[in-house]
């Protein structure tokens, strides 16, 4: 992972680095920080400015009048109260946002691990094909995607119904695949799994390539087992990367909206469906109730928070022990 | 209201649309060349409207000719803008906030009362008094705009579902259209025998106004509200239910309808229709419009009457429609002007013959109801003699954004909750946004 | 390798291409193959189409201004690849070859911004390019894809740069190079692949995006394609064909795009994840 770099160079303190650095001392203090300006200007105005107003909101009852005048209404904690104190958040949206993330991320990564471990056994040949062909998966964008998945399990014409139908199992007449919430999730993880697994697949496969020839040639003449050889080589190698992709797919997966906002029912009509992304735009722009929609959104960032910090944690342990 | 007017583009609609707009485009280019703030170009001020695209499929002419009455007559400029139903809601939220509303728009009259209580419209009464105009204007509308004695938005126009039905189909098998309850659900059983690969009567999970003439013609009401004001939910009040049991009944009961439907808006039910997948629809009337549009044969396989009471009679209908709301514009006269321009009078028999919908004023509506052309008269009756309105308060618009009718009949369909479960779960959240 | 693999060995692999083939292809397929079916709406389960036409095509772009929302789109989306990579870069530089106080801080901050859900920024993006003027513009709409994607090329790059080994810049000072000089003609051309990397991962940001796109344009002639595809499929809801080829014509350009730079990406994305 990126941050190992700083750690192994922060020891050594007269080393070659800081002498060069010292050498244009003036000049070079700033330098940084000039060279973080135009992000860092673009980010606070763009993202931290924005996201502390919704910190603002959900400390607000804030509703269209508030829109149009512009006033502020101030209720404390209300917002955070009456989410917090709704059973429907404990018994639907946090649980599928959890569950529905935790599938996603695991799938993603299995899949997309085994597809690098893949890639790294075909020739040539196959896999330039197989990788282009991840690519198609990659490039179909999200609105996109979801229609077409939509389109396969429609449950009138589609090609699942249809399919299920001619082979006798179902009634396609009394079958409809978006109202169940297993069902309907199970659509939307197979959607959010095709478009995720490409970014996992081919970073890993990349990781997988800065594996030295000479390594696993050496461990086949000490006498490990094609077992022992992914344990002691492959792993070790790929793991930083995988930690990256891991931080990321569970930032994403959590998140995910359009791929439910999109799915029949998936924007309301369907209570049982309803993630946090998606209950806090509702919350917003339907119901007009713009401070609990933000404080929905707070939650669900300091969520994400403490996952990252939970994993990161983990993972800094790993690295410090031999 | 989001769905209840998708459903009207067709093809054919579409293209003459887009040759509108092109038009439409080219008029803006010379009417407001190099006008970049409130003054255009002809010196007079400018005033920015916004219109829902799609209601008049060839809205281009129309336009064209509003903008230079319009100039002719106040010597200012008008600006036109074509918004989507669909995410208008939306557009105006975001615009609110950052006060880039324009000075008059269209808006579906559920949005009246929540618009109106931000205090983004204008009460429109003192005018509309002084102008005369209050006794000529189609009462459900009217109805609609109306808060506290507040008047945010004119009636411009208006619409009506019914049931449609194919008379090709009923003439084949000498059926005859439902005239009570009973009837249309053995008409419906009629059809699933003689027609197999037709669903005789989808019952949309997606779409509330299908809904509600059956809790109306119950006897039923969706909310009520008491002596101080407050709104109360009545959706789970024993009328209601019977007539939330009946309908749901159709498709739970009775198989009349596909496990697909569950999951329909109103768009997919009238694709379906359109398909020849189904036989008889609760659709509206601006409907009959695009489908002959799309295929003049339509005429000879359509058939409308309004929605069947329970005993006979009609079941009270949705009046859907439109307003135009004035907010809060720096030219309140010239606003005003515009706004009457549009909803009386010529400009608006136009619009609404040109869109296949009903104008909002009651001495042309009843001129219309005079032509008895058969696809258009019921619905005229329907909405002169059966028209309903649904809660009037800012509330109500909360809830429909929620979705919870639409959560309700979505979770008797699919049998997770009988229609009394699922009714007593509504109205509890109901009753939370109402009260809250 | 392979002299080693043995037979069941080879079955398994040769499945496991096959059932990747099957999982990735199949919704391209169903997308394609149902933009060109004459009779899509009713197609059911019959895996050829049943016959072949452009008329969905046609029907798309007449009709809808696909085109036009397709160069918006990749306007902005082109916008956003060339600012972010240049941004990044030097925010990269900053972060992976100075030591300062703060830059840990700045790093998780970085991180933090990207578990923000973007849908409950709306409102307060809106106000702000409102304040900026930026509205209903595409260079708008360019710089808010660009906050979006700036933290994710940030901690790609940043890999990529520390990377390069520092005796590789102090040669380029001894040989006399200044600071600027080195920067572009040692630094540059060994993070390229990463800029490669992170361009794609703008481009895939700033083509796929809605929500934003929808709210901030008020002109329907500066929609971009997801918005258009959106618009569409409200209008015609189950006109399935319509809607598949619309899809096709969206995702087609990022096809291309992708298929042409996979090589390079796979290297790109890599070093970035390790280091």
């Amino acid at each position: 992972m990126a941050a190992d770099r700083p750690v192994k160079a922060r020891p050594p303190r007269g080393g070659r680095a800081p002498r060069s650095a010292r050498r244009a001392a003036t000049g070079r203090a700033l330098r940084p920080w000039l060279l973080l300006a135009p992000a860092l200007t673009v980010l606070a105005v763009l993202l931290f400015w924005p996201l502390a107003r919704v910190v603002l909101l959900s400390f607000q009852d804030y509703g269209l009048r508030q829109i149009n005048t512009g006033e502020s209404n101030y209720t404390g904690l209300d917002n955070y109260r009456d989410i917090l104190g709704d059973s429907f958040l404990w018994k639907t949206v946090l649980p599928n946002t959890v569950f529905f993330a935790g599938a996603c991320v695991g799938l993603t990564l299995v899949v997309g691990t085994l597809v690098a471990l893949l890639l790294q056994r075909l020739g040539r040949v196959w896999r330039v094909i197989c990788s282009t062909v991840i690519m198609m998966a990659w490039a179909m964008p999200a609105v996109t995607g979801t229609y077409v998945w939509i389109w396969i399990f429609d449950p009138l014409d589609g090609v699942v119904s249809g399919g299920l139908d001619g082979l006798g199992l179902i009634e396609p007449r009394e079958t409809n695949w978006f109202t169940d919430r297993w069902s309907f999730y199970a659509i939307a993880t197979l959607n959010v799994v095709h478009h995720g697994f490409p970014f996992v697949a081919i970073t890993l496969y990349a990781a997988l390539l800065t594996i030295p020839r000479e390594l696993p040639e050496a461990a086949v003449c000490d006498g490990a087992g094609p077992w022992q050889r992914f344990w002691l080589i492959t792993v070790p190698t790929i793991r930083p990367a995988f930690a990256v992709v891991t931080i990321l797919s569970i930032i994403w997966d959590f998140k995910v909206f359009a791929q439910i906002y999109l799915m029949p029912g998936g924007a309301g009509a369907n209570e049982d469906v309803l993630n946090l992304g998606v209950w806090s735009y509702i919350q917003s722009f339907s119901r007009n109730e713009y401070g609990t929609g933000s404080a929905i959104a707070v939650l669900l960032t300091l969520l994400l928070l403490a996952i990252t910090v939970v994993y990161v944690r983990a993972l800094s342990r790993e690295k410090d022990e031999p | 209201m989001r769905q209840s007017f998708r459903g009207r583009a067709s093809r054919t609609a579409l293209r003459r649309l887009a040759t509108g707009a092109a038009v439409l485009s080219l008029g803006l280019v010379t009417a407001c060349g190099g006008d970049d703030g409130d003054d255009g170009a002809s010196g007079g001020p400018t005033l920015e409207v916004w219109i829902m695209e799609g209601t008049n499929p060839d809205a281009g002419p129309y336009v064209a000719e509003l903008q230079a009455a319009f100039t002719e007559r106040t010597g200012a400029t008008l600006e036109v803008q074509f918004i989507q139903w669909a995410d208008a809601h939306d557009r105006f939220t975001t615009a609110m906030a950052g006060g880039e509303l324009p000075d008059v728009a269209e808006i579906g009259t559920t949005w009246a009362p929540e618009f109106g209580a931000a205090g983004a419209l204008t009460d429109l009464a003192e005018q509309i008094e002084a102008d005369g105009l209050g006794d000529d204007l189609v009462p459900g509308l009217y109805e609609a705009a109306q808060v506290d004695g507040a008047v945010y938005g004119m009636p411009w126009y208006a619409g009506i579902r019914s049931l449609m039905y194919r008379s090709d189909i009923f003439a084949e098998h000498d059926l005859q259209p439902p005239t009570t309850w009973q009837e249309l659900r053995e008409v419906a059983r009629q059809l699933r025998v003689s027609e197999p690969d037709m669903i005789p009567f989808p019952v949309s999970g997606g779409s509330e106004y299908g809904l509600y003439p059956f809790v109306w013609g119950a006897g039923g009401e969706i909310a009520e509200q008491t002596g101080d004001g407050q709104w109360r939910s009545a959706i789970n009040a024993p009328e209601a239910v019977e007539g939330i049991e009946f309908y749901t009944s159709l498709a739970t009961e009775d198989g009349l309808s596909v496990a697909a439907a569950e999951t329909w808006l109103e768009t997919d039910q009238l694709e379906s229709f359109q398909n020849g997948d189904s036989a008889m629809v609760i659709n509206g009337n601006w409907t009959v419009n695009t489908l002959i549009a799309d295929d003049p044969a339509w005429a000879d396989r359509i058939g409308v009457v309004p929605v069947p009471g329970q005993d006979g009679g009609f079941s009270p209908s949705f009046v859907g429609g439109s307003l135009l709301g004035e907010f809060g514009s720096d030219e309140p006269e010239l606003a005003w002007e515009l706004i009457s321009m549009m909803t009386t009078g010529e400009h608006a028999a136009a619009w609404a013959e040109q869109s296949g919908y009903f104008p909002g004023q009651q001495s042309l509506l009843e001129e219309v109801q005079q032509e008895a052309d058969p696809l258009v008269a019921p619905f005229a009756q329907a909405m002169l003699e059966a028209g309903a309105s649904l809660p009037v308060t800012d509330r109500y618009g909360a809830i429909q954004g929620e979705q919870v009718v639409q959560g309700m009949l979505q979770s008797i369909l699919s049998g997770d909750r009988s229609a009394q479960e699922a009714a007593d779960e509504a109205a509890a959240a109901m009753d939370e946004t109402f009260g809250g | 390798m392979t002299r080693r693999t043995s037979t069941a060995g080879r079955i398994g692999i040769a499945a496991a291409v096959a059932a990747l083939l099957v999982f990735t292809l199949f919704p391209v397929y169903w997308m394609i193959s149902s933009a060109f079916d004459p009779d899509a709406d009713h197609r059911g389960s019959e895996v050829l189409p049943a016959g072949f036409t452009l008329d969905h095509f046609r029907q798309v772009l007449n009709e809808g201004e696909f085109t036009r929302y397709l160069a918006n789109s990749a306007l902005v989306g082109l916008g956003t690849v060339l600012l972010s990579g240049l941004l990044a870069l030097f925010a990269a530089v900053a972060v992976a070859r100075f030591r300062f106080r703060m830059r840990t801080k700045v790093l998780v901050m970085i991180l933090v911004v990207q578990m923000v859900p973007l849908e409950a920024l709306v409102i307060p993006l809106f106000l702000q390019m409102r304040d900026l003027e930026l509205l209903n513009s595409l260079i708008g709409l360019t710089i808010v894809y660009l906050a979006f994607s700036l933290p994710f090329a940030v901690w790609t790059l940043r890999g990529f740069v520390a990377a390069v080994p520092s005796e590789v810049e102090e040669a380029a000072y001894l040989d006399g190079c200044g600071w600027w000089r080195m920067f572009r003609s040692v630094l540059l051309p060994l993070v390229a692949p990463g800029l490669v990397a992170t361009s794609i991962f703008a481009f895939i940001t700033a083509w796929n995006e809605f929500i934003f796109a929808f709210v901030f344009m008020q002109d329907d002639s500066k929609y971009t394609a997801a918005v258009g595809l959106h618009r569409f499929f409200g209008q015609y809801s189950t006109d399935w064909g319509a809607v598949m080829a619309g899809s096709t014509l969206i995702t087609l350009p990022v096809l291309i795009f992708f298929v042409l730079v996979q090589r390079r990406l796979a290297g790109g994305l890599a070093s970035g994840a390790i280091r």
